[in-house]
């Protein structure tokens, strides 16, 4: 990588630099006649005598003359104007590519270090370097070359001018420019060490906010806040200091240059006026001398802010690059090369050596043979050296000495299309990717797009145009829209077959019941799959049967039907009769839409509401007025937690006195009715929910669905024929609610669908439903076992002619002990490595191998 | 039925004769009003108990582990406590309720029982009075019951 950043530049644009200074130099001769037009228009057109004036063989008279000119002036003024704007959006654009390539570089040299080097960087600090740290560098590249050609010549034509008046003057503008041009750099030196300091430090910030971020947990268990925050604030200081100091050097030599820039005309005024006292010059001539100097004044400064500029942005993509170029890094092609060797053959080590760079962490003169198809046990605890040999047998880090070879490939020449697909290696800790199930289970299946979709029209034209934008910064043209997903090597021929045989490892690692549970769980989109919500509603009426038939199920739920109201569920549900189309909007927050603002006001229902919130607050504030604060009661059992409490009472008070003007304002009457929705008549028992009151909540119903829910699409009614994609599958089986007033309603109901559901034939599909579910940051979603099992899983689909566990599935639980079993029948003809610390699980392998302090100490 | 109701019900538990309204209201708006139909369990010998109920109509069997099966020893009827003993002291469930007819029963928590006692002495006051009184008689029915052995 390019160590020094004008290097970089020049290697990759020096094409394009050459044509922004070609172009900038076109610029001059339209800037000198725009210029010198106007002092033409009033002394010749205005001013001048003897029309016509011949211009290319034509006669123009005095006003014909005027527009010709005038007119000239409107297009060198558009052409000028023109030339910047298409200069500016050039510079721009080549520093964004440049920018582009330059970020993609490194971070596939990221993916190019090697695993050990991973202890010593940390994502907190690499993450700047890529995005921010560079970020200037792209503003600069489109002015690295022009600018000093353009103000460096700008520069040089007023010098010229002043030497061609006087040499002596020229002598005197330029007396200052050595001193500057030699204490400048001095000092701009130390702002670049700081510079770098500064980066440093921040960079170090990141780190430990990022640190801090992954071990909140341990933070808070161990009360150390206060000691992070000390180091935090003992950072920022030190930020602040090298700021501090940095402005302190960046001020005094802006001073420095004001006051040189302000010496010279004091030269001038001295020198040329004596010399015209003297009669060596004209008064003319100084005059035009210091107007030209006033115009030397701005390329000068421009050229040392350039500097300033140059000095700052360099420094920064030296300590961005100089963290990317670590010498072992993999050679490039061990990422981009596209070619599978078959690894077939006994997996050998010959006097394999490999430190990890701490105690504990080494392996000395392994060498031992795996032969190919059998399984094989690695024994020993952590710190043996187990993990280590597997992670060699994986080609995951490589050996510092001896040889490591499947068949008659040895590892470290094979790159990771090889590696990757023919080697399974999970070890202990795994990653879950950000996304879906299905993501994850798929992961290993993703080497290279396969087949792009077709794309037409305005589609392929900008498909086309990222293509050549990928070629032109030497980014990868691979398409992200494209089927990764590679089949063939699943051994499946469809999805659907993929999927099955997904759902079959799932199986054999027993987390289909999870997954089974996480469907339920999850919404799916109708339109996706007409067949599956159409099964879902036959089943939903096959549980409403069966709950009509049996009386002991059907004292369990209360279904949702539109003419009846459903005391377990909150009024708003009762009244609204209706879910959200969007899951994000919750029930708490549909009385706030203004749909529905206008209709509860419309109705009149709203008075009723708070009469309702009304009668709420008031027993509330009765029962708990007397119970102290902390006893928790409150917070468990109350629509209103104890701080709101002191507003109810004031609300309840306001509206007691009602006689009086003022009702409640607005805001209150929000509260009161919020209470009112939260109501569970079944939970609560407050008694406020009469006959009449009930009646009445139906007939709103039916207006809001007339009036709101049919004629906007931000609902969807509770309609016992009709999918409902905002609800989860389960609730769509259920379609109703299990009664709270029934001991064990929920289980016993969801036992229920869940005979229902098998009988049917749906738990496929639910669990397919389950692949889309969304697993949270790193897997954040899923526990710990959840996570190893579907990285198993992951594994496990790639088919690859090797595979190597360790620390997965180990204990000697029963479910375990199946698992293996499971494992060793999936992988029958396949290469097996298993590691393990236990010598009793060891047994169940064809071989074993048991490691001790680096060394193979026995094998069986 | 409204809280109302439940009140009246509660009133008429010996436990809760002295204590005064408003605290009935708390106390049964804090519990779960469930319904259990005819054959269904309120909870089983040994496991946790974690509730009390409070019977408001209807009836339970009492049943107890004997060597022939499950045997009913007692019956309990509208308007009484069940299974308190084990909500002030861990132990285990001592036999299994069994709705003899379809019941109303209030459930409390432990831990709002507890929160309840602390908060309001009285009835702590209350349930040691009716523990006390039950403890004399236990203690007189044990000396009666020694007496005829020997």
């Amino acid at each position: 990588m390019e160590k020094n950043l004008f290097r970089f530049i020049w290697r990759y644009s020096a094409r394009q630099q050459i044509f922004i200074i070609f172009v900038t130099l076109l610029t001059y001769p339209v800037i000198y006649f725009l210029l010198e037009l106007p002092k033409l228009i009033v002394n010749d057109a205005v001013q001048g005598n003897n029309f016509p004036r011949t211009i290319l063989g034509l006669d123009f008279d005095q006003i014909p003359y005027l527009v010709l000119l005038c007119l000239t002036f409107l297009t060198l003024v558009v052409v000028s104007n023109g030339l910047k704007f298409f200069l500016n959006v050039y510079k721009g654009r080549l520093g964004e590519r440049m920018l582009r390539r330059l970020r993609f570089e490194l971070f596939q040299r990221v993916l190019r270090f090697r695993l050990p080097h991973f202890r010593k960087v940390s994502s907190g600090e690499i993450i700047p370097m890529i995005t921010s740290e560079v970020e200037d560098v792209g503003g600069y590249i489109g002015e690295a070359f022009a600018l000093p050609a353009y103000q460096g010549g700008m520069l040089l034509v007023q010098l010229g001018f002043i030497f061609m008046q006087d040499p002596l003057l020229g002598l005197a503008a330029i007396s200052s420019y050595p001193i500057q041009g030699y204490v400048i750099p001095m000092l701009q030196k130390k702002v670049v060490l700081l510079s770098r300091a500064r980066v440093r430090n921040i960079r170090v910030v990141a780190d430990k906010v990022g640190e801090s971020i992954t071990g909140v947990a341990e933070i808070h268990s161990n009360d150390a806040a206060a000691w992070h925050s000390a180091d935090i604030a003992d950072r920022l200081y030190e930020n602040f200091r090298i700021r501090y100091e940095i402005f302190n050097r960046k001020f005094f030599i802006k001073f420095l240059n004001n006051f040189m820039n302000q010496l010279t005309p004091f030269f001038f005024y001295l020198i040329g006026g004596y010399l015209v006292i003297e009669g060596n010059l004209s008064i003319g001539a100084l005059l035009a001398v210091i107007a030209a100097y006033k115009d030397l004044a701005g390329p000068w400064k421009e050229l040392l802010s350039f500097y300033q500029m140059t000095a700052d942005v360099s420094v920064k993509y030296q300590t961005v690059v100089e963290n990317f170029d670590p010498p072992d890094i993999h050679d490039v092609s061990r990422l981009t090369s596209d070619d599978k060797v078959e690894l077939s053959g006994d997996l050998t080590f010959e006097h394999v050596s490999f430190s990890g760079g701490a105690a504990g962490q080494e392996v000395l003169d392994v060498s031992l043979t795996i032969p190919a198809g059998t399984s094989c046990a690695m024994v020993g605890p952590d710190g043996s050296g187990r993990s280590e040999v597997l992670q060699l047998a994986a080609g995951l880090v490589s050996a510092s000495s001896g040889k490591i070879c499947i068949g008659t490939h040895d590892l470290d020449k094979l790159t990771d299309s090889t590696l990757g697909r023919e080697i399974t290696y999970v070890g202990g800790a795994v990653h879950i990717w950000t996304g879906t199930i299905r993501d994850n289970l798929y992961y290993g299946l993703r080497h290279r797009p396969l087949s792009s979709p077709e794309r037409e029209g305005e589609d392929l034209k900008a498909y086309k145009r990222q293509i050549a934008e990928a070629k032109e910064t030497r980014n990868p043209i691979y398409d992200l829209a494209a089927e990764w997903n590679d089949l063939e090597a699943a051994g499946a021929d469809s999805t659907e077959a993929l999927d099955n045989k997904a759902l079959e490892l799932l199986e054999a690692v027993h987390i289909d019941k999870d997954i089974y549970r996480l469907g339920l769980q999850s919404r799916f989109d109708p339109s996706l799959n007409d067949a599956f919500a159409e099964k879902i509603l036959n089943v939903r009426k096959k549980v409403a049967g069966r709950i009509a038939e049996e009386p002991v199920i059907s004292g369990l739920v209360e279904l949702w039907h539109p003419d009846r109201f459903n005391p377990s569920a909150s009024l708003a549900e009762n009244v609204f009769f209706a879910v959200p189309a969007t899951p994000e909007i919750t029930m708490d927050q549909v009385p706030d839409l203004p749909e529905v603002k206008a209709f509860l006001s419309e109705t009149g229902f709203d008075g009723k509401l708070k009469q309702i919130g009304l009668r709420i607050a008031e027993t509330m504030l009765e029962l708990f007025s007397n119970v102290s604060g902390d006893s928790g009661l409150l917070g468990t059992y109350s629509f209103i937690n104890q701080d709101e409490l002191p507003e109810f009472e004031r609300i309840v008070r306001i509206a007691k006195s009602d006689q009086q003007k003022s009702g409640p304002n607005d805001a209150d009457c929000a509260k009161l009715m919020g209470l009112a929705f939260k109501l569970v008549p079944a939970r609560h028992r407050l008694g406020v929910m009469t006959d009449e009151l009930k009646a009445e909540v139906i007939e709103v119903r039916k207006r809001f669905l007339e009036s709101v829910v049919k004629t906007s699409d931000r609902f969807v009614a509770f309609d016992p024929d009709v999918y409902l994609p905002p609800l989860t599958i389960e609730d769509n089986l259920l379609f109703g609610r299990a009664r709270v007033d029934r001991r064990d309603a929920r289980r016993r109901i969801d036992d229920v669908i869940r005979t229902i559901v098998e009988e049917t034939g749906l738990r496929k599909p639910i669990i397919f439903a389950g692949f889309h579910y969304h697993v949270g940051v790193s897997g954040s979603r899923l526990s710990a076992g959840q996570r190893r099992k579907i990285a198993l899983v992951r594994g496990l689909l790639k088919n690859a002619k090797i595979t190597i566990l360790d620390d997965i599935a180990t204990s000697t639980s029963a479910e375990d002990k199946e698992l293996r079993a499971g494992l060793r029948q999936i992988l029958q003809d396949k290469t097996f490595l298993f590691g393990t610390s236990s010598n009793e699980i060891a047994t169940e392998f064809d071989q074993r191998f048991i490691l001790d302090q680096g060394r193979v100490s026995d094998k069986e | 039925m409204a809280l109302e109701t439940e009140v009246e019900a509660l009133r008429k538990v010996s436990l809760f004769r002295g204590i005064d309204e408003t605290k009935l209201r708390l106390l049964a708006f804090i519990s779960d009003r469930t319904e259990y139909r005819e054959g269904e369990r309120l909870c089983s010998q040994g496991e946790e108990g974690d509730s009390a109920f409070i019977i408001l109509s209807g009836s339970a069997n009492v049943m107890v582990h004997t060597d022939e099966g499950e045997k009913k020893v007692a019956e309990v009827a509208e308007n009484s406590i069940v299974g308190e003993i084990s909500i002030l002291c861990d132990v285990p469930r001592t036999a299994t309720l069994v709705a003899a007819n379809d019941m109303d029963v209030l459930t409390v928590s432990k831990d709002d029982f507890l929160k309840l006692l602390k908060e309001f002495p009285d009835i702590s006051l209350e349930v040691m009075r009716t523990l006390a009184t039950r403890l004399e008689r236990t203690t007189r029915d044990l000396a009666d019951a020694r007496q005829s052995v020997s």
